[in-house]
């Protein structure tokens, strides 16, 4: 059995900070082959998986809540079984694992968890924790989601997103999060590309250190439940067996970000559009900034069905779903009448 | 055959104003309308036959042409909501379709 420690790098950052787009990036780079994904999600259709494009077989989903809170213990069970996995020779022999978590976790008890299990102390160290932050949508963030602040607070190195977007970042945004972590430095991603060197190949932290930052970070929430979260936030997934014509998904998204704003924290799907039966389009909305779709080569999986998850405040399910119905129907007669 | 019904309009402006935490009753006429009573009287019903736009907005007696039920929504929510103001949505310059 091979003993040498196996770093364990955590990458977070608030819902839509580009956290996918990065790890996609990142795991199609030859020194990232043997990576083991972990990758939570707060949702009720995991699909954080099939959009990351990779051809190992070590890359683990964890659907059942949020990775801070009550499945901590399922953190630490996985990572179990891939070391197990990886010591049978039944998967990729890894020398790194990555840790994606769900938008919404506050880090600091994951950190705690990965250092005090006494299951895993002999076999993976800490690496680093890199935090993505919404260059365009990252002051309001900061601003309204605690959560959010807790991320860059705990970071090694916090990347901006989505400069490609925007025509540079705010200096504003960049002096509130040095005061939120002078430590860190701060490095760009554009289309989601950053060097990987400069995110998790830099040398590990000192434990002891790293230990008390969590302690600190977890005096500050003394008991983290899901009701910490947000009462208002909720999470649902649209789902359509028929493909959807790409007029009306165009009209749909656009109807979301005029009329929820800040309120859709997130919404991230694979949608089977009509007019591209054999390439998916994945959406990506944030409040009000939508990403063009990106279209994938093939279907991930035997599944085309388009699937849509939604991370809202206060937004329903029921009218999400009536408007892409109506939306969907008023497109049809309009092209029937042509 | 119309694939949007009425119906589905009805339903659709029942749940925009729940989701826009307007009050109001949102009633189907006889004769193909909704009508919303809210604080302002609003009607929309489809356009006549052969006009460029599909719906008519009608709100406290003043009828506007709509061109798509999001015309109808931004009309509707900008009457009965006086905190709204579009958000124009930010999406890249990209083909809809796989180029």
């Amino acid at each position: 059995m091979d003993t040498e420690l196996i770093p364990v790098s955590v990458l977070t950052g608030f819902l839509g900070s580009g956290k996918t787009t990065i790890l996609s990036h990142l795991l199609r780079q030859p020194e990232f082959s043997r990576t083991a994904v972990v990758i939570n999600e707060f949702g009720e259709v995991a699909l954080d998986h099939e959009l990351i494009e990779t051809s190992e077989d070590s890359v683990v989903a964890l659907t059942t809540g949020c990775l801070c809170c009550k499945v901590r213990t399922d953190l630490t069970q996985t990572l179990q079984d891939l070391l197990r996995r990886r010591d049978e020779g039944a998967c990729t022999q890894f020398n790194r694992i990555v840790i994606e978590t769900s938008g919404l976790a506050d880090p600091a008890p994951i950190l705690h968890a990965l250092m005090i299990d006494t299951a895993l102390a002999g076999r993976l160290v800490l690496g680093n924790v890199v935090t993505t932050v919404d260059a365009v949508a990252g002051e309001v963030t900061l601003e309204r989601e605690a959560i959010s602040r807790k991320q860059v607070a705990v970071a090694d190195r916090i990347v901006l997103s989505k400069l490609d977007v925007t025509s540079g970042v705010e200096a504003s945004l960049r002096s509130r999060l040095t005061a939120l972590n002078p430590r860190a430095p701060t490095l760009c991603a554009t289309y989601g590309r950053i060097e990987s060197d400069n995110l998790f190949g830099a040398a590990f932290h000192d434990p002891k250190t790293r230990v008390l930052e969590v302690s600190s970070s977890l005096a500050e929430a003394p008991e983290h439940t899901h009701s910490d979260h947000d009462a208002e936030i909720k999470s649902f997934t649209v789902v359509r067996v028929e493909p959807i014509q790409a007029v009306a998904l165009t009209l749909f998204l656009e109807t979301l970000a005029e009329h929820c704003g800040a309120d859709l924290l997130r919404l991230k799907g694979i949608v089977n559009v009509a007019e591209s039966p054999q390439q998916p389009a994945v959406v990506h909305g944030v409040q009000h900034v939508f990403h063009a779709p990106a279209w994938l080569s093939h279907w991930p999986s035997d599944d085309r069905t388009s699937r849509m998850v939604f991370i809202t405040r206060s937004i329903p399910r029921q009218w999400v779903e009536v408007l892409l119905d109506a939306i969907s129907a008023e497109v049809t007669d309009v092209a029937g009448n042509h | 055959m119309s694939r949007l019904s009425i119906g589905l309009v009805h339903e659709l402006i029942t749940e925009s104003l729940a989701a826009w935490h307007v009050a109001g009753i949102v009633e189907q006429t006889s004769d193909c309308a909704i009508v919303i009573g809210a604080k302002r009287e609003i009607r929309i019903e489809p356009a006549q036959a052969g006009s460029m736009f599909r719906w008519t907005v009608t709100i406290d007696g003043r009828t506007r042409p709509a061109i798509s039920l999001l015309a109808v929504l931004r009309q509707v929510r900008g009457a009965l909501d006086p905190g709204y103001a579009v958000s124009r949505v930010r999406v890249a310059v990209s083909p809809v379709v796989p180029s």
